[in-house]
C-alpha cells in the first residue's frame, strides 16, 4: 500500500517538507518554497528552524498571509473587508496561522512531487482551492470528490483544498494530508477569526477561506454523514480509511515537526484577545474543534519536539509506534463505523457510551462519517479543529487531525465529539445546513444572542417559555463573550431538547440558567463539547510547554492562558505524557472525560459542564470510573464508544493490540517519574511488551499522574509574553490564565510606571494601576530592576497613604527580589522593615533577628541608622528623641512613624502627667510632641496652627487644661494623670486613608 | 578501613543481630542503647558498619532466622542507615534512620513496660543529631535543609506516644527537651507552646518526678522563652531552678544558663559578683556590670556595641539595652550624693542643667528637653521618686528613698 511506502519515503521527505513549509512561511513567496522543494532534500533542518522562528515572530507570516489574501479575498471578501483594519496583535497571529497553512501545503508538495506539485498546489491553494482537488489526486476515495461536491454548495473554494488533501493522503503522503490539514486548520482558524472578527488583518485573507472552511466543514461532514448513513461509503471506508490512517501515523513525526511551527504561530495569534472573543461566538464549533485538536496535539507535540532538534529520525519511531496503535484504532473504529452506519444517529449515541445515549450518538455518527472516508474525516476534523481551536489550540489543531490517527483513538472520539454539534445542526438544517451553518457561525461571532437562537431553531416554533429562558440567560451575560458562549450553550440545549422532543414539554421557566460556565471559562464553554475540547487543549499545551525550546514556549503559554487553571492543564499534560505511549489510555481518559461531561451537561444542566472544566482530574476520575464499569475485556479506551465495537474486538488480532496497549500503560507508570523520557521510545517499549492492565490499575495511574502534574508544572513554559500596548490598565484579579493580548510587555510597563509616578490622581488610582503593572510583571515572570522599581514605588505610595496591607505585600516581594540580588533601594526598605517591626509588630524576636541580619554596610546607611535610633527611642520611650527623629526622617521613614505618632504622644503625655508638677505649658508640648508647625521658629501662624492641633488632641484625649495668668494654656498634670484616655480611632477606613473620598473608593471598586 | 573478609563480616553482623535480639528479649536497655548510639562512634558500631558495607545482603541474614526477622523491619532500616552513615552519606543515613525510628517507636508502643525508655532516648537524640548533620550536608549541596523539621515532627510523634498516663510518661520530658532544641534551632519557637502546655497542665504527673537532667533542660529552655517575652520574674525562677539543679561539674551547661540568667538578674536589679563572671568566662557582661555600678552610660553603650552580634543572636540585646534606665538612675544618685556633700540643704533639687553637664562628661550630648524627657521616664517608671518642675527645669527628689532599689522586681512595675 501507499502507506507502507509512504512511511519510509516520508522520512526522507520530511525534511524537505518541513523546509518547504518554513521556506514558504519565512519567505512568503511561493517561489521560495518551490525552490526548496526543487532543491528539495538538501536544505537542512536548521534553516527551517530558523525560519520557523521567524514565522513565529509573525513578520513572515504576515507577508505570507497577504499572498493568499489576494486570491482568497475575491471569493469571500465581503465579510473580510471590514475586518482588515484593526488588530495588530491579531494580525501577527493571523500571519502565523497562514504560515502554518502554507507549510502544510508545501510539505505535502515536496514529499510528493517536489517541484511541479508544490507549485501547482501552492498556487492553487492560494488562488483557489477548488482547483486543486481536481488536479491533484485521483487516488483517494470518491469521498473527496464528494467533498468537492459539497463544496460547491458552500460555494467556497476551500472545499477544493479539502479534496486536495484527501487525495494527497491517498497518493502521496499522509504527511501531505497532515500538512494540508494543518494548513487547513490554520486557515480555518484564520477564517474563523476573520469571520468572527472583522478587525484582524489576516482575516482578510481568511475570510474567504473561513467561509469556505466553514461551509466546507459543514458540508463535508454532512455529506459524509449522509453517505455513511446510506452505506454507500461504508465499504470504501473500511478499506480506505485504514490505509490513510496508517500513513498518517507514520508521517506523524514529520507532522509533528511541521506542527510545531504552525502551532507556535498559531498560539501567538491566538493570544490576541480578539481571537477569544471570536471564538466565543461560535461555541459549538469551537468546542468540537478543540477537542479533536487538543488530544492529538499533546501526544504529538512532545515526540515532535524531541525530534525536531534531532531531526527526522525520531519522528520515524513514533510513526511506527503509532501505526500499531492506529491499526487498533482503526479496527475499533471500523467496527463501530460499520455498525453505526446503518443505524441512525441516535443509535450511535447509545452505543458509544451507554451512559447517555442521546448525546453520544451525534458524536459517533460524526466519527463514522468522518472515518469512513479516512481523508474526509481527517479533513473534517481539521476543519472543525481550526474552528474550535482558534486561538488557543490552533497550534495543535492542525496537527491533530492527522495526529488523531496517531493518538488516534483519542482523536476520533474527540472528533466525533466535535462534530456532533456541527452535525446536529446539519441534521436539523438538512441539506441547507451547510449554508445555514456558516451564517450561524458568523452570527456567533457577532455577539447577538438572538441570532443564535434564531439560527438554532430548526424545527417548529419555540414555546414561549423557552424564549423567556433564553432571554433570561442572555440577560445574565455581562459581555459579548459571555453572550456568545451562552448563546452556544443555549443552542445546544435547545437542540437537544428538540432532539429528544422535550422542547415543548420542558418547563423552561424553571430550567436552570447556565451562568456559571460562562463566567468561569474564558472560552465559550457553553456546550458540553466545549468542555471536552478544553480538556483536550490543556494536555496539548502541557506537553508543548514541557518540551519546547524557549521561543516556542511563548505560544504555548498563551494557550494555557486561555484556560483558567494552569495547574489543571498541567495535570492533563501529565496524563498525556503518561499516555503518550499508550495512546489508548489517553483516549480513555479523554474520551470519557470529554464525553462524560458533555452528556451530563446536556442531560442535566450547565453546571455539569463547568465541573469538568474546572476539575480535570475529577473528570479523569470519572472517566476511569466509566472504564471500570466497562467489562475488563474491552479496552478502556474503547469502552466509551463501543458497545458495538466490542463484538469485533474479540478477534485475536484485536486482543493482541489491546493487550499491547494496556501494557504500554503499565510502562508509563513505571516511567512516569521521569517525564522526560522520549515518548516515542516509550511507545515502542509498550508495544513490545504487551500485557494487560486492569481497569483498577489504570485508574490508579491516572490519579497519580494527575496529582503529580500539579507539582510539576513547567512554569517557564507557561510564561506569557504580553503584547498589549496600552499604558493604562485597570487591575482585575485574574480568574483564568492571562491573555497575552491584555498583558503589557516590559517596555510598556516601564512607561506605565512612569505614568503612575507622574500622575496627579489619588492613591486609589495609582494603587490600581500599580497592581495591574505588578500583575503583568508576575504573569510574565519578569524579575529585574523594573520589578523592584515597581514594588518600591508601590510600597512608597502605600506608605504615603498609610495602606499597610498593600505595603506589606510589596515589602515581602521586595525582600525576595533583594534576596535574588536585584539592585534596588534595599537599604531604604531595610529601614522601613525595621521601623515596621518596631512600631507595628511589637515582636521582640522578630526585631532581634532582623537587627542581627543587618550588615555593616546597612548599619552605616543613613536611613537604617535613623530607623535604628527610632527603635531605640521607642523602646526606651524617649518621645523627645522620637519626634526629633520624625522631623529629620529620610525617605519615607516618617510615613511609618506617622502611624506610631499617636501612641507616642499618648505615652509622652502620660509620662509627663505623672512626672511633672504642677503644670506644663501646652506650647511646650506642641514643640516636643511634634505638632505641626512647631518645628519652624518664628512663624506665628504655624505655631498657632500647631497649638490648635495640640489643644484639639489634648482635649480629645481627656487632658485637663487650665489657662494661666498670661493667657497661656497649661496642662494640669495632676488632674490629667488620671483622666487621660485613648480615644477610639475615628473614621478608620479599610483602605487606610480616610481622606480619600469614599465615593471614589466605591466607584473604583465597584 | 581495615579489610574485612566476607566471613568476618558475616560473623559480625550475626553477632550484632543476636545481641540486638537478646537485648530486646532480656529487656536490656543499656545494651540496646549501645547498639543504637550512632553518634558515639563506638568501634563496635563502626566495625559492624564496615561489615555491612562488605556484606551487602544483610537482609538475607535477618530473614534467616525467626528470631531476627521478628525485628526485620527495624533492623533492615537500621543497617541501611548505619551503612550510609559510615560512608558519610548523611542524608541517606537520616532517611533510613527515620524509618528505623518509626518502626522502633511502633515496637516500643507495644512494649508494656517502659524498660526501653533509655533506648528510645537514644533514638530521639540520634534522630535530631543526624537531622542536623543531614541539613548541613544539604546546605553544602545547595539544597534546602529540611530534615530537622522532619525530625521535629517525628519527635512530636514520639512525644504523643509518651505523653499519656502510665510508666512511659517519665520519658515525655526528655522528648520535650529534644523538641525544644529542635525548635530553637529552627527558629520556630512558638511551636514549643503546645508541648509546654501539655507538660505543665497535666496534673496527673508531678513535674518533680521527671528525671532531674530533663527538668534542668526544660527549665533552661522555658526560661529562655520567658526572656524573649521579657517576663523577668518568671525567667528568673526558671533559670534559677535550672542553675540550682544543674550538675555543677557541667560548666558548659552552667555557663549557658548564666548567659540568660545574668541579664535577667540585672534587669531586676541584682548584680553578679565578678568572680562569677570570671569563673564562667562571661566576659561580655563585665563592662555592663561595671556600667551599672558606676552609672556610666557611655560604658554601657560601648559594651552593647562591642558584643552586639552576640547579644542579638542570643536574644538578650533588648534586655540589656533596657538597663540604660538603671544606669541613669545610678548616675542621678551619684549627682545627688555629690550635691549632698556640698549643699545638703538643696541636695534634693537636681537641676536638669547639672544632669546634662554630667552626661556631657560622659560624651553623651543631650539638650534639656531630652534630659527632661528621660527624667519623666525615670519618674514614671519609679526609678526616681519625686517630680519634675518644668518651669524651673529642676527635678525635685523625694526626701525619702529618692532612688528606690528594684529588689528583684522589674523596672516599671
Amino acid at each position: 500500500m501507499n502507506q507502507a511506502g509512504n512511511t519510509q519515503a516520508v522520512a526522507p521527505l520530511d525534511p524537505n517538507s518541513i523546509e518547504n513549509r518554513y521556506g514558504v512561511d519565512g519567505s512568503q513567496a511561493h517561489k521560495y518554497s518551490y525552490q526548496y522543494s526543487t532543491g528539495s532534500d538538501g536544505t537542512p533542518w536548521t534553516a527551517h528552524t530558523v525560519e520557523n522562528q521567524a514565522v513565529e515572530n509573525g513578520n513572515y507570516s504576515n507577508s505570507n498571509y497577504y499572498h493568499p489574501q489576494p486570491t482568497g479575498p475575491a471569493t469571500g471578501s465581503v465579510q473580510e473587508i471590514p475586518n482588515t483594519a484593526s488588530f495588530t496583535s491579531s494580525s501577527t497571529s493571523g500571519t502565523a496561522n497562514v504560515a502554518q497553512d502554507y507549510s502544510g501545503y508545501t510539505a505535502y508538495q515536496t514529499s510528493s512531487d517536489p517541484h511541479s506539485y508544490s507549485n501547482t498546489g501552492y498556487s492553487n491553494y492560494y488562488s483557489g482551492y477548488q482547483q486543486q482537488p481536481s488536479q491533484s489526486y485521483p487516488q483517494p476515495v470518491g469521498a473527496y470528490q464528494n467533498t468537492g461536491a459539497t463544496q460547491p454548495l458552500s460555494s467556497f473554494q476551500n472545499p477544493g483544498s479539502y479534496a486536495g488533501t484527501a487525495s494527497y493522503s491517498g497518493t502521496y503522503y499522509n504527511p501531505a494530508d497532515y500538512q494540508t490539514a494543518g494548513g487547513y486548520q490554520s486557515t480555518n482558524y484564520n477564517n474563523q477569526s476573520a469571520g468572527s472578527y472583522p478587525s484582524t488583518n489576516y482575516s482578510n485573507q481568511t475570510p474567504a477561506l473561513n467561509q469556505g472552511n466553514y461551509t466546507d466543514y459543514t458540508s463535508n461532514p454532512y455529506q459524509n454523514y449522509t453517505p455513511n448513513a446510506s452505506n454507500t461509503h461504508s465499504s470504501t471506508i473500511a478499506s480506505t480509511t485504514p490505509v490513510h490512517y496508517q500513513q498518517n501515523y507514520q508521517q506523524w513525526p514529520e507532522y509533528y515537526s511541521q506542527t510545531e511551527v504552525p502551532c507556535a504561530p498559531g498560539t501567538e495569534k491566538l493570544s490576541a484577545t480578539s481571537a477569544y472573543s471570536q471564538s466565543f461566538p461560535a461555541p459549538g464549533v469551537t468546542s468540537e474543534m478543540p477537542a479533536s485538536n487538543g488530544q492529538p496535539a499533546p501526544s504529538y507535540v512532545q515526540p515532535w519536539r524531541q525530534e525536531t532538534d534531532s531531526s527526522q529520525p525520531p519522528s520515524h519511531q513514533p510513526g511506527a509506534a503509532v501505526s500499531t496503535s492506529n491499526d487498533a484504532y482503526w479496527m475499533h473504529q471500523t467496527p463501530s463505523l460499520q455498525a453505526h452506519h446503518p443505524v441512525p444517529p441516535q443509535n450511535h449515541y447509545q452505543s458509544p457510551l451507554e451512559t447517555k445515549p442521546s448525546y453520544e450518538t451525534p458524536f459517533q455518527g460524526h466519527q463514522r462519517a468522518t472515518h469512513p472516508q479516512g481523508m474526509m474525516n481527517s479533513q473534517s476534523s481539521f476543519h472543525q479543529a481550526p474552528l474550535g481551536y482558534r486561538q488557543p489550540t490552533q497550534t495543535s489543531p492542525s496537527v491533530d487531525p492527522q495526529r488523531v490517527s496517531k493518538v488516534q483513538i483519542p482523536t476520533n472520539p474527540r472528533i466525533a465529539s466535535n462534530l456532533p454539534s456541527g452535525f446536529t445542526k446539519m441534521d436539523k438544517d438538512s441539506s441547507a445546513a451547510g449554508a445555514a451553518q456558516t451564517p450561524a457561525y458568523v452570527s456567533i461571532s457577532l455577539p447577538k444572542p438572538k441570532d443564535h437562537t434564531t439560527a438554532t431553531p430548526v424545527s417548529g416554533p419555540f414555546p414561549k417559555s423557552l424564549r423567556g429562558f433564553v432571554e433570561r440567560a442572555f440577560a445574565r451575560c455581562k459581555d459579548e463573550k459571555e453572550k456568545a458562549s451562552c448563546g452556544a450553550a443555549l443552542k445546544e440545549i435547545i437542540r437537544k431538547a428538540n432532539d429528544d422532543g422535550t422542547i415543548n414539554t420542558r418547563d423552561w421557566d424553571t430550567e436552570p440558567l447556565l451562568t456559571v460556565q460562562n463566567t468561569n471559562v474564558t472560552n465559550a464553554e457553553s456546550s458540553s463539547t466545549l468542555i471536552s475540547s478544553l480538556q483536550n487543549k490543556s494536555p496539548t499545551r502541557r506537553p508543548k510547554s514541557r518540551w519546547e525550546p524557549l521561543q516556542e514556549a511563548k505560544p504555548f503559554v498563551k494557550p494555557a492562558s486561555t484556560f483558567s487553571n494552569a495547574v489543571k492543564f498541567g495535570g492533563w499534560n501529565h496524563q498525556n505524557e503518561n499516555n503518550k505511549k499508550g495512546s489508548e489510555t489517553f483516549q480513555k481518559v479523554d474520551a470519557p472525560t470529554g464525553f462524560k461531561p458533555s452528556y451530563s451537561g446536556q442531560n442535566s444542566a450547565k453546571k455539569s459542564f463547568q465541573r469538568p472544566v474546572k476539575r480535570q482530574r475529577f473528570s479523569g476520575g470519572a472517566a476511569t470510573a466509566i472504564d471500570d464499569e466497562a467489562s475488563s475485556d474491552s479496552d478502556k479506551d474503547l469502552t466509551p464508544y463501543y458497545s458495538s465495537a466490542m463484538a469485533l474486538a474479540s478477534s485475536a488480532d484485536e486482543k493482541k493490540r489491546r493487550d499491547s496497549r494496556s501494557k504500554r500503560f503499565e510502562k508509563v507508570q513505571g516511567h512516569s517519574r521521569g517525564n522526560d523520557l522520549p515518548k516515542p521510545k516509550n511507545a515502542n517499549v509498550g508495544n513490545l511488551h504487551s500485557r494487560r492492565a486492569t481497569a483498577l490499575r489504570l485508574s490508579k495511574n491516572f490519579d497519580e499522574s494527575g496529582s503529580r502534574a500539579v507539582e510539576d508544572i513547567d512554569w517557564d513554559a507557561l510564561t506569557v509574553k504580553g503584547t498589549c500596548q496600552e499604558i493604562e490598565k485597570r487591575y482585575l484579579r485574574l480568574t483564568s490564565a492571562p491573555d497575552p493580548a491584555t498583558v503589557r510587555p516590559e517596555d510598556v510597563l516601564e512607561k506605565a510606571l512612569l505614568m503612575v509616578k507622574d500622575s496627579q490622581k489619588n492613591y486609589l488610582y495609582k494603587c490600581d494601576q500599580l497592581k495591574s503593572i505588578r500583575q503583568d510583571l508576575t504573569v510574565q515572570r519578569i524579575h529585574n530592576h523594573l520589578t523592584a522599581k515597581v514594588y518600591e514605588t508601590h510600597a512608597r505610595l502605600a506608605l504615603e497613604a498609610g495602606d499597610l496591607p498593600e505595603y506589606n505585600q510589596c515589602l515581602s516581594q521586595l525582600k525576595i527580589l533583594y534576596a535574588e540580588g536585584i539592585e534596588g533601594c534595599s537599604l531604604e526598605f531595610a529601614a522601613y522593615s525595621l521601623l515596621y517591626i518596631t512600631l507595628h509588630s511589637n515582636n521582640n524576636r522578630e526585631l532581634l533577628s532582623s537587627m542581627s541580619r543587618l550588615s555593616e554596610e546597612a548599619k552605616n546607611d543613613e536611613a537604617v541608622r535613623h530607623a535604628l535610633s527610632v527603635r531605640a527611642a521607642v523602646t526606651s520611650g524617649n518621645y523627645v528623641m522620637f519626634f526629633r527623629l520624625y522631623k529629620t526622617a529620610p525617605n519615607m521613614n516618617s510615613c511609618l512613624m506617622d502611624l506610631y505618632v499617636e501612641k507616642m504622644r499618648y505615652k509622652a503625655v502620660t509620662f509627663i502627667s505623672r512626672s511633672c508638677r504642677p503644670t506644663i505649658p501646652v506650647s511646650y508640648l506642641v514643640q516636643v510632641l511634634g505638632f505641626s508647625g512647631a518645628s519652624s521658629e518664628g512663624m506665628d501662624e504655624k505655631e498657632t496652627d500647631g497649638m490648635e492641633e495640640c489643644l484639639e488632641w489634648l482635649k480629645s484625649h481627656g487632658a485637663n487644661l487650665t489657662p494661666d495668668s498670661n493667657g497661656d494654656i497649661l496642662l494640669d498634670t495632676k488632674a490629667s494623670s488620671t483622666s487621660l484616655f485613648m480615644p477610639e480611632p475615628e473614621d478608620a477606613v479599610a483602605h487606610g486613608d480616610r481622606n480619600l473620598d469614599v465615593n471614589d473608593f466605591f466607584t473604583r471598586t465597584g | 578501613m581495615a579489610y574485612v573478609s566476607m566471613g568476618e563480616a558475616h560473623r559480625r553482623i550475626t553477632e550484632y543481630l543476636s545481641r540486638f535480639c537478646d537485648a530486646v528479649s532480656y529487656q536490656d536497655s543499656s545494651t540496646l542503647c549501645r547498639l543504637l548510639s550512632f553518634s558515639s562512634n563506638s568501634p563496635s558500631l563502626l566495625s559492624i558498619a564496615d561489615a555491612l558495607n562488605v556484606f551487602q545482603d544483610a537482609g538475607s541474614l535477618i530473614r534467616q532466622s525467626d528470631k531476627f526477622s521478628e525485628y526485620g523491619e527495624i533492623l533492615a532500616h537500621l543497617f541501611r542507615s548505619l551503612q550510609s552513615y559510615r560512608v558519610g552519606n548523611l542524608v541517606e543515613a537520616y532517611l533510613a534512620f527515620e524509618k528505623f525510628a518509626n518502626a522502633f517507636v511502633q515496637e516500643f508502643r507495644n512494649w508494656e513496660s517502659a524498660w526501653a525508655l533509655e533506648a528510645l532516648y537514644v533514638v530521639c537524640y540520634e534522630i535530631r543529631v543526624l537531622a542536623e548533620k543531614a541539613d548541613k550536608e544539604l546546605t553544602i549541596n545547595g539544597k534546602s535543609p529540611e530534615k530537622l523539621k522532619a525530625a521535629g515532627s517525628l519527635l512530636m510523634k514520639v512525644f504523643g506516644v509518651l505523653a499519656g498516663k502510665g510508666p512511659k510518661r517519665v520519658g515525655a520530658l526528655y522528648v520535650t527537651c529534644q523538641l525544644f532544641k529542635t525548635y530553637f534551632k529552627l527558629g520556630t519557637v512558638n511551636l514549643c507552646r503546645s508541648v509546654i502546655r501539655s507538660i505543665e497542665t497535666a496534673r496527673i504527673f508531678d513535674f518533680e518526678e521527671f528525671p532531674r537532667r530533663d527538668k534542668v533542660t526544660y527549665m533552661y529552655y522555658t526560661g529562655r522563652l520567658e526572656v524573649f517575652n521579657e517576663n523577668f520574674p518568671a525567667a528568673d525562677t526558671k533559670l534559677s531552678y535550672a542553675l540550682q539543679y544543674c550538675n555543677p561539674k557541667r560548666e558548659r551547661n552552667i555557663r549557658m544558663i548564666l548567659k540568660y540568667l545574668i541579664p535577667v538578674k540585672l534587669s531586676i536589679g541584682i548584680i553578679p559578683k565578678d568572680e562569677l563572671l570570671q569563673n564562667y568566662n562571661l566576659h561580655e557582661y563585665k563592662k555592663i556590670v561595671q556600667a551599672l555600678k558606676k552609672g556610666d552610660l557611655r560604658l554601657l553603650r560601648h559594651a552593647l556595641q562591642e558584643h552586639e552580634d552576640r547579644f542579638l543572636r542570643s536574644g538578650v540585646y533588648l534586655v540589656l539595652e533596657k538597663l540604660e534606665l538603671q544606669v541613669y538612675q545610678r548616675l542621678m544618685k551619684k549627682i545627688y550624693i555629690i550635691q549632698k556633700q556640698s549643699d545638703p540643704g538643696r541636695a534634693h533639687q537636681l537641676k536638669l542643667e547639672v544632669i546634662a553637664k554630667a552626661l556631657r562628661w560622659l560624651e553623651m550630648d543631650m539638650d534639656l528637653d531630652e534630659v527632661e524627657c528621660i527624667m519623666t521616664i525615670l519618674i514614671y517608671k519609679n526609678l526616681v521618686k519625686g517630680y519634675l518642675a518644668h518651669k524651673s527645669k529642676v527635678v525635685v527628689l523625694s526626701k525619702q528613698d529618692p532612688f528606690p532599689k528594684l529588689n528583684g522586681k522589674p523596672v516599671g512595675s
